[in-house]
């Protein structure tokens, strides 16, 4: 419809250039991504804008940040590695420059952040600084722990509990920015490891074919046919109950690859009968280099695509498992956690089932218009200007 | 096209194989069995069994033999069509799925209509109307509906219109009421459809987004192909170019995803199974999962197996049959 504009030059673009372009056009995608980026702050930030711990307290001639002692290793991490993953796509021209050496750094700051957290404990403080005395003192927004219990039970969304409190008088506003972490982490990483699994089964069986396919192929239908949810039910069911959230991440991602995998090995059927990485092994060029500088590169935007879509489906199966009583374990917030406990107290506290689902709804809207507006971008077939 | 059928139903049973193995070995090596359960004392508390009546049942359940061999027994056993007896209770297994299955089937089959014929529309009515409006429109209401979470829906859904403290017009739970068994047949029904209408109405809107996803790419690209624009080029309505010449070749793919939505629709039955209380498949599935009630999970992981295959299989042939340029040949 619109002419192309003739600020940019629509005929030296990169492809890569081209698929930015096409997604920043579409508004639903553009918001999409907007609102990850969002909820991912929150999920960072959750500590600070919901603890009853202040940021800083000022007493007796004293300055003290109460809240700091008190975070424990996931909110480390998140306060950390979301800040350094903005960090890497700002540098990101650097880091293209000099990959090893970036690669070196970046292994190094992972490495000591890790080390930091396994040394320091948080500290168990159940008290709370809402109600003490102090000459100043910054509370974060919502002045509620995500398990703190308070005296108010069942009391409706108002000016002191934004969206209300649960059964054990916890903040539910709490517990939502909390669980953001828990629902972002699980599905970036769940579906991290159905990546890994997904790319290199269907790629090594679409590049070697033969007996190594025709393998993968009934393994990939033999998964196929248990319905996902009946699958993860039986392992997290049957196993011993650890519930912890790494159990829960990788039995979502080692169930959840066959998708990717049918996909990465039908391109790598098509990729590897065109002519170019028969020109790349012409010129000497062995069987990894082949699989992971020319096919990898070109089938990566299907993957990527599918691998937003996949991000979704995780965080709806955590939720979905958590609502059926076999995900996160009772204290950790955890959206779909509420909902569950919102199906017992169903009849009258409606604000136990709106709030989560409006954030699982806001969450999925935003990730599956991503992957739409990339799907869109990526597609060649479907003409766009 | 026969050898092509044959040689696919040959290739069901290395997989049949595969996916009850893994099952039963799953069960077997799980903590906890049914002897242990049904036992109680320990940890589960009740009345202790003696020693005796444990090692009788071990023996019964065939606990006492290595996990292989015990799957070798079952797997003889099914062979001559013979499920064996449910743990729990010692009905045959047959038989408890049997009481289950048409819930479920009516569940899911009513779903898969109904998304159909809601979807298939609007996917070409978007497609139609590509970028404009009513294309934008179509994408963001499905697009949300499809990421509710089927069960945030139903509680939503209940809390709205059944029960509650708002709107009383349907049943919260279950299959039937109370005094279904004092009613008269249309009455029965009646009440049979009403419990059902709220479990349809979440399993539907859900798979409502994937197929009219799949409708407005398919149109999209048919099209875009070379045959709609000669078919525009020699002067036919626009009418006839669309639902004579474009549609009917998207409706190709659109058909054959039906086997793709059959694992999630019996997922989704059993979340809306547990929420609403419905006496079906996914509730079986659940117990026996509970009480490691191995027998009644490899029958019903059977059937969901061979549904799911079969599924697969009717989509492929679907594909030769409504485009004779394919061939498997």
């Amino acid at each position: 419809m619109n002419e192309p504009e003739s600020s940019h030059d629509i005929y030296s673009e990169s492809y890569t250039q081209r698929i930015w372009r096409l997604f920043q056009a579409d508004s639903f995608a553009r918001n999409g991504l907007r609102t990850v980026i969002v909820l991912f702050a929150i999920a960072a930030l959750a500590p600070f804008l919901a603890n009853s711990h202040a940021i800083i307290r000022v007493a007796d001639g004293r300055v003290s940040f109460p809240i700091f002692p008190t975070l424990e290793a996931i909110e480390w991490r998140f306060l950390l590695y979301v800040p350094l993953a903005g960090m890497i796509y700002l540098l990101r021209k650097v880091i293209f420059r000099r990959p090893l050496a970036c690669l070196l750094i970046l292994a190094g700051v992972i490495a000591g952040i890790e080390i930091a957290l396994a040394l320091t404990h948080p500290v168990n403080d159940p008290t709370n600084d809402r109600d003490r005395a102090a000459t100043f003192k910054l509370m974060p927004p919502i002045p509620y722990s995500p398990i703190e219990s308070t005296p108010d039970q069942f009391v409706g969304p108002s000016w002191k509990h934004l969206c209300g409190t649960d059964s054990t008088g916890r903040d539910i506003a709490a517990r939502l920015l909390h669980g953001a972490r828990t629902s972002l982490a699980i599905g970036f990483i769940a579906q991290s490891i159905a990546l890994l699994v997904g790319v290199s089964l269907g790629g090594l069986a679409g590049y070697y074919r033969g007996w190594f396919d025709i393998g993968v192929c009934r393994f990939i239908e033999i998964m196929d046919c248990f319905p996902p949810l009946l699958l993860i039910l039986a392992i997290m069911g049957l196993s011993p109950s650890q519930n912890n959230m790494f159990y829960i991440m990788a039995v979502i991602g080692l169930t959840s690859w066959t998708g990717l995998a049918r996909l990465v090995r039908g391109e790598f059927l098509r990729l590897s009968s065109l002519a170019f990485p028969q020109a790349a092994r012409a010129l000497g060029a062995g069987d990894s280099r082949v699989i992971i500088r020319h096919l990898l590169p070109n089938a990566l935007g299907p993957i990527l695509v599918s691998a937003t879509f996949g991000v979704a489906s995780a965080i709806l199966l955590e939720s979905s498992l958590s609502f059926l009583g076999f995900g996160m374990q009772a204290p950790t917030p955890s959206w779909g956690d509420i909902l569950s406990d919102a199906r017992r107290y169903i009849d009258f506290a409606w604000w136990l089932a709106f709030f989560p689902g409006i954030a699982i709804l806001i969450t999925l809207v935003s990730y599956n218009f991503v992957g739409e507006g990339l799907r869109d971008a990526v597609d060649p077939r479907l003409k766009v200007k | 096209m026969t050898t092509y059928i044959f040689r696919r139903v040959l290739l069901l049973i290395p997989t049949l194989f595969g996916i009850t193995l893994l099952t039963f070995l799953l069960i077997r090596y799980s903590p906890g069995n049914a002897a242990l359960l049904k036992g109680g004392g320990g940890e589960s508390g009740g009345k202790a069994m003696t020693a005796e009546v444990r090692e009788q049942m071990i023996k019964l359940y065939d606990l006492d033999k290595p996990p292989l061999t015990a799957y070798a027994l079952w797997l003889g056993k099914s062979l001559r069509l013979n499920l064996g007896d449910s743990v729990v209770d010692h009905r045959p297994v047959a038989r408890k799925i049997g009481e289950r299955l048409p819930l479920t089937m009516s569940l899911a089959g009513s779903a898969l209509a109904l998304s159909y014929l809601i979807a298939i529309p609007l996917g070409i009515a978007a497609a139609l109307r590509r970028g404009q409006p009513l294309d934008r429109a179509i994408s963001f209401v499905v697009f949300v509906l499809y990421s509710i979470p089927t069960f945030a829906a139903a509680l939503l859904l209940i809390l709205l219109v059944a029960g509650g403290d708002y709107l009383n017009l349907l049943p919260m739970y279950g299959a039937s009421s109370i005094n279904a068994s004092d009613m008269g047949p249309f009455a029965w029904l009646w009440d049979r459809v009403l419990h059902m209408i709220l479990p349809v109405v979440c399993l539907t809107y859900a798979s409502l987004a994937s197929i009219s996803r799949y409708s407005r790419v398919s149109m999209l690209e048919a099209l875009g192909q070379d045959f709609v624009r000669t078919a525009r080029a020699k002067g036919l309505p626009e009418r006839l170019v669309i639902f004579r010449h474009a549609l009917r070749n998207a409706l190709i793919p659109i058909i054959t995803i039906f086997a793709l939505e059959m694992p999630a629709l019996i997922g989704g039955a059993v979340i809306l199974e547990s929420i609403f209380s419905l006496p079906g498949m996914g509730q079986l599935m659940f117990q026996s999962i509970d009480a490691r009630d191995t027998p009644v999970i490899m029958g019903i992981t059977v059937l969901a197996a061979i549904v799911t295959l079969l599924s697969y299989l009717a989509a492929d042939i679907l594909y030769v049959v409504v485009d004779p340029r394919i061939s498997y040949e």
